[in-house]
């Protein structure tokens, strides 16, 4: 008699996932251009800059180009965790496979929580590959400019893993709920890159923007780069910020789980 | 059962299941708005068999696998499924089941192995063992690392096929399987069949191919508007006519010596009723009629379930 199958994802389940996200050449290629592929592009047009006009162009390196690329990183990275999360949330069910895994007993809920590690593996794999990228250079390249310190290097990078994360999240659940990958992705892209920019720059609606994730993940930037990052005047404590975030992060989970496992197939 | 299995060779049988059946549904019934698709089922569906559960399209029968493997909730009713209740059961339920539900459908963009092995992941670790022989089985091994999106339509059949072996299942739930299949493919369906079940394995096969049921099955259930009007054997479905199609050297001294028995002429011969076929070819012979042809007439199912639908149809 075979046990009971359990509720948590298993090892097997989350490298599934990384082979279903891996295998879609269209998405992996993507991904990789708006992680890797754009550091390389920014740093390689830097040096360039500098090495034709070192008078007019600093250094490609040091903290203050640091700072742009972690910005960049962050807006390419969100749309790439979008891309990913949005896959990853609908695509057995677009393509029908999801009802041939609901088939063998596995719980619902266990189907689901697989994708959150096999989604942030593929997707934190290309973030790190692009961060090393960005910090190798900076440091590299710094020449005259203030090369970013260790402290700053790790913090940027710890700040990147969440910012992507979040939005790797918010496209799982709603995309599971949804049953749709196209929805999530306009509507997640939409925000991140149009809505939110002035959502938070209406100073009217005072701390009442810091509700939105954005705002929180933006006050957790590292104060390096914080200056490059900060949209509008927001003040809110560090406890509050992640408290945000977490309260977005498991109200997307939750959603897309319930979904998941109520769903007709 | 005429072609009943000899000893069960499948890994994982349930040897604590106290009931002889591997489906049992009471009473069950599954309502979309005002429309009734599944009215008030009772299905018991006996072990190591294989069963055919027919329907004119629309009778129900694809609700009714979905109830059964708990992809969507009963509106009323029992069921059980391998001795576990559903859906309280399912985990344990189905993992030893094995289910073609519609059409099998698969990742495109992987391979048939790879997306065997997604769905391997989500059962027991020694489903990943399985995949090679799940393959072969299927007559898929030499295609195995190409991508499905190259596969034919009777190829993806067979890979859903083969994925339906991957829990080693005591029960196979296939949902018209012969789709898209040439008629080599639906006679190597057929083996295949017959074999699970000579290994003791259960296969219930929905179907609105009445001849290729009738040849795989033992026994059938037909479905219409939701409800189960017939269950039985194919044996006790099908069977003698009570009728014998009689060709002679002259069919006009024939039908003269039969006298009332002869119910028609048809196109080469008559159509005589009997129950004893050779007590009309002895009563020929010695009047000095040849007899060219004596054939005991069969009920086909295809026959049986025109007269039972029509029947319902003629009714409401």
């Amino acid at each position: 008699m075979t046990a009971l199958a359990p509720a948590l994802p298993t090892p097997r389940l989350v490298r599934a996932e990384v082979l279903k996200l891996r295998k879609r050449r269209g998405l992996s290629v993507a991904v990789v251009l708006m992680t890797v592929g754009a550091t390389v592009v920014t740093y390689s047009i830097l040096a360039l800059l500098h090495g034709v006009n070192p008078a007019h162009h600093g250094p490609a390196g040091g903290s203050d180009n640091l700072s742009h690329v972690i910005w960049l990183l962050s807006a390419l990275g969100a749309a790439a965790a979008t891309l990913l999360g949005a896959t990853a949330g609908a695509g057995d069910l677009r393509a029908g496979v999801f009802r041939e895994l609901a088939v063998t007993g596995r719980s619902r809920t266990a189907l689901f929580l697989a994708r959150v590690p096999g989604g942030l593996a593929v997707l934190l794999s290309c973030g790190a590959a692009a961060y090393a990228i960005a910090a190798t250079a900076s440091v590299v390249l710094a020449g005259s400019f203030a090369a970013p310190s260790t402290t700053d290097l790790v913090a940027g990078g710890f700040w990147l893993v969440l910012s992507v994360s979040v939005y790797f999240v918010l496209a799982l659940g709603l995309s599971s709920l949804a049953g749709s990958r196209t929805t999530p992705i306009v509507a997640l892209l939409a925000w991140r890159l149009a809505l939110m920019p002035i959502l938070l720059s209406m100073t009217f609606l005072g701390s009442g923007r810091n509700v939105a994730p954005d705002a929180a993940i933006q006050q957790l930037a590292p104060h390096a780069f914080a200056s490059e990052l900060q949209i509008g005047k927001l003040s809110m404590a560090t406890l509050a910020s992640a408290l945000v975030i977490l309260a977005w992060s498991a109200l997307a989970l939750v959603l897309g789980a319930w979904r998941t496992a109520t769903r007709d197939t | 059962m005429c072609r009943r299995a000899p000893a069960p060779s499948v890994e994982h049988m349930n040897t604590n299941r106290i009931s002889p059946h591997v489906v049992e549904a009471k009473g069950l019934t599954k309502r979309f708005g005002d429309r009734v698709a599944v009215d008030h089922v009772d299905l018991r569906i006996p072990a190591g068999s294989a069963f055919g559960y027919l329907g004119p399209n629309g009778a129900g029968k694809t609700t009714l696998i979905r109830m059964l493997l708990g992809l969507t909730p009963a509106t009323a009713g029992e069921m059980r499924l391998l001795g576990h209740p559903m859906p309280a059961g399912r985990a344990a339920a189905l993992a030893r089941v094995g289910a073609i539900v519609e059409e099998p459908r698969s990742h495109p963009f992987l391979t048939g192995r790879e997306n065997l092995e997604i769905v391997a992941a989500a059962r027991e670790p020694e489903a990943h063992r399985r995949i090679d022989g799940a393959l072969a089985r299927a007559g898929l091994t030499s295609r195995a690392d190409d991508r499905v999106k190259t596969y034919s339509l009777g190829m993806r059949q067979r890979l859903g096929v083969a994925r339906t072996l991957l829990g080693d299942p005591e029960l196979l739930i296939l949902d018209e399987p012969m789709n898209g299949l040439d008629p080599a493919g639906m006679e190597d369906m057929r083996i295949m069949i017959r074999g699970l079940v000579a290994e003791g394995r259960t296969v219930v096969l929905s179907s609105h191919l009445l001849d290729e049921v009738e040849k795989t099955c033992d026994e059938i259930a037909i479905v219409d508007r939701g409800r189960v009007v017939v269950q039985g054997s194919i044996d006790e479905l099908t069977g003698d006519a009570g009728t014998v199609l009689v060709a002679t050297s002259n069919d006009l001294r024939a039908r003269a010596l039969l006298d009332g028995r002869v119910l028609e002429s048809v196109e080469d011969g008559l159509r005589v009723r009997a129950a004893d076929a050779a007590a009309i070819n002895r009563r020929l012979v010695e009047a000095g009629i040849d007899v060219h042809r004596l054939e005991p007439e069969r009920v086909s199912l295809e026959r049986r379930f025109l007269e039972i639908t029509s029947r319902l149809e003629a009714a409401a």
